[in-house]
């Protein structure tokens, strides 16, 4: 659908349903509801503002703004954190913001069936606050945790760094509410019973619902999975003199079947050049430092020191040599602090310079890391000599698997972009440089992202190849719940589903 | 309040750490002002520096303790 502007009577047809106070329209609750912390086209801002921004409160508000949004063929786009990095809750053709944010509400907390039902603006970190009376946490923990939202992290279906141990969002969110495209409210599960895990009846419907970046509707409730709050925590970062080993070492920690292995990530020697430029853990170590492999645990006291003596053996075993305590807990401890990253970046005259960060995230197997790597950085060594405002931050390789941390990771290349120096030229280059990543990603039979979702162009037109046949799928299931194209239009090249038949 | 004088708390003259890296203050890297002529270093008085570092000490804490009830280290685990 093409955009169509929201005039005088549609914003007051919009407070008729939220109340003046719900409904925003000036330029900062605009502009500022746009913006992503991924690389951003900021020569492009002002064509990717919405013409309305409203704040429900209840899941029937949501339901109203979506019909009047198809009686008017207004785009509709949730928006949660707005911490995405795959542009889910950036307006395409502009429209209504949904911005959940007042709707962050503790509905029920029930420790006997061990779930707790919130609202889809409620943050993790806020929500585990409130938790830690009953003894109890919920263990989604992105590495934008103290700022991420719960609807967000469905619109997603969002990656946990202790996922090893205990899940990502898709496996700790049990059931949802939906507000779908044409307004109807459903409850979504695995099959019914809103505090069931695991049923056999019908469709497994709450996957489909899980990281559709807004295309397919609204969650305004989700009940999520209780664990018992860990009595212990344990890391532990080593460094090793080359990266085969580090590989090496990191298979076979993730092989070792210890359940309380929460995380297990490999830093490339590019990761660790780029540490030394100005992180304390790492400028003071020595050259012979080239990787480093950090591991968590979580669980139960009795749960966690034997597997962490068995860890630290397998690490002994394996040519790593362990970093001490202080390193350890202190950068297991700001794991989530590089997500806004600050004065990092470098020029090529080693000049520091604003940068923004992107992550280019895949899903690789096991086998393929080294050559994805080293074929990885060759593409953005390309691209920095080419055009001077591009900084290598180095690689990761992150356990990946839900509750099984071996066989497959999140592979990222962090990339600095210099914001301010781009323009349609320089974008296009960046957009390009993003592509040949994902090409490599599926070379390699890999997934074009493990976390953040393959929305962004660079990505997403190779969504197709990836998917397959089931892209023509996804299609007709977008024509059939939203016929009317409303919801985040411009997404996932779905504008296609409604192209007329050949 | 002497102390919350720029000129009263100025820091002494940087050391070479590593390349691109000093040190003014104990264990309180920097980067190295030659690399910031675009950027340029914010002038600062060593009680907010030192204030900056030591909440960074106790969101750290903060984290660990938000986590898990207690934080194991390699010493506690005792001898194979």
């Amino acid at each position: 659908m093409s955009s169509v502007a929201i005039t005088d009577p549609i914003v007051g047809e919009l407070q008729d349903i939220l109340g003046n106070e719900g409904v925003f329209t000036n330029k900062s609750s605009l502009y500022n509801r746009t913006r992503v912390p991924a690389p951003f086209p900021v020569h492009r801002w002002n064509q990717l503002i919405p013409d309305a921004v409203v704040l429900p409160r209840s899941a029937e508000e949501v339901s109203e703004v979506v019909k009047l949004a198809n009686r008017h063929r207004i785009p509709v786009v949730a928006r949660a954190g707005g911490t995405g990095l795959a542009d889910g809750a950036l307006p395409l053709r502009g429209g209504i913001i949904v911005d959940v944010k007042l709707m962050n509400g503790i509905h029920e907390i029930d420790l006997d069936n061990r779930t707790v039902t919130v609202g889809p603006g409620i943050n993790m970190l806020k929500l585990n606050e409130e938790l830690r009376q009953h003894g109890v946490f919920y263990p989604d923990d992105p590495a934008s945790y103290p700022c991420a939202l719960v609807g967000g992290r469905i619109g997603t279906s969002g990656w946990s760094l202790i996922g090893s141990r205990y899940g990502h969002t898709r496996d700790l969110v049990i059931s949802m509410q939906i507000v779908l495209p044409t307004g109807e409210i459903v409850e979504v599960g695995d099959g019914g019973g809103r505090k069931l895990r695991k049923s056999s009846t019908g469709f497994q419907l709450k996957h489909l619902f899980m990281g559709h970046q807004g295309t397919l509707g609204i969650a305004t409730e989700a009940t999520l999975e209780l664990v018992p709050r860990p009595e212990a925590e344990f890391s532990a970062f080593f460094s090793y003199p080359d990266y085969d080993t580090a590989w090496r070492s990191t298979g076979a920690m993730t092989k070792s079947g210890l359940a309380s292995l929460a995380g297990v990530v490999l830093f490339d020697e590019k990761k660790v050049d780029y540490l030394r430029r100005d992180d304390e853990a790492y400028i003071p170590q020595p050259d012979n430092v080239r990787c480093v492999v950090a591991s968590a645990m979580y669980g139960t006291m009795d749960e966690v020191k034997p597997a962490a003596k068995r860890l630290m053996r397998i690490a002994r075993e394996t040519a790593a040599n362990y970093l001490g305590d202080d390193v350890s807990q202190g950068d297991w401890a700001s794991r989530h602090d590089r997500y806004a990253t600050p004065l990092h970046g470098r020029n090529p005259d080693g000049q520091v310079v604003p940068m923004c960060w992107h992550c280019e995230d895949a899903a690789i197997n096991y086998t393929a890391l080294p050559q994805v790597t080293r074929e990885w950085h060759a593409i953005v060594d390309r691209y920095i000599a080419r055009y001077g405002i591009f900084d290598d931050w180095g690689m990761f390789a992150y356990t990946s698997g839900a509750h099984k941390p071996w066989g497959d990771y999140l592979v990222e290349i962090d990339v600095g972009i210099w914001e301010q120096k781009l323009n349609e030229d320089t974008w296009a280059a960046w957009v390009s440089c993003k592509r040949e990543i994902a090409e490599v990603a599926l070379k390699y039979n890999g997934s074009i992202t493990a976390c953040h979702g393959a929305t962004r162009e660079g990505d997403v037109e190779l969504v197709p190849g990836e998917m397959g046949g089931g892209f023509d799928v996804m299609k007709k299931i977008k024509r059939a719940l939203d016929p009317n194209n409303v919801m985040n239009p411009g997404k996932y090249l779905l504008d296609q589903a409604y192209d007329p038949e050949p | 309040m002497l102390g919350f004088r720029l000129h009263a708390q100025r820091a002494p003259d940087p050391e070479p750490v590593i390349e691109g890296v000093v040190m003014r203050l104990e264990d309180i890297y920097e980067i190295d002002p030659a690399k910031m002529e675009i950027i340029k270093q914010q002038d600062m008085p060593v009680w907010d520096t030192l204030r900056i570092v030591n909440s960074r000490w106790d969101h750290l804490e903060w984290m660990h303790d938000h986590f898990a009830d207690s934080v194991l280290s390699a010493d506690d685990l005792g001898s194979d």
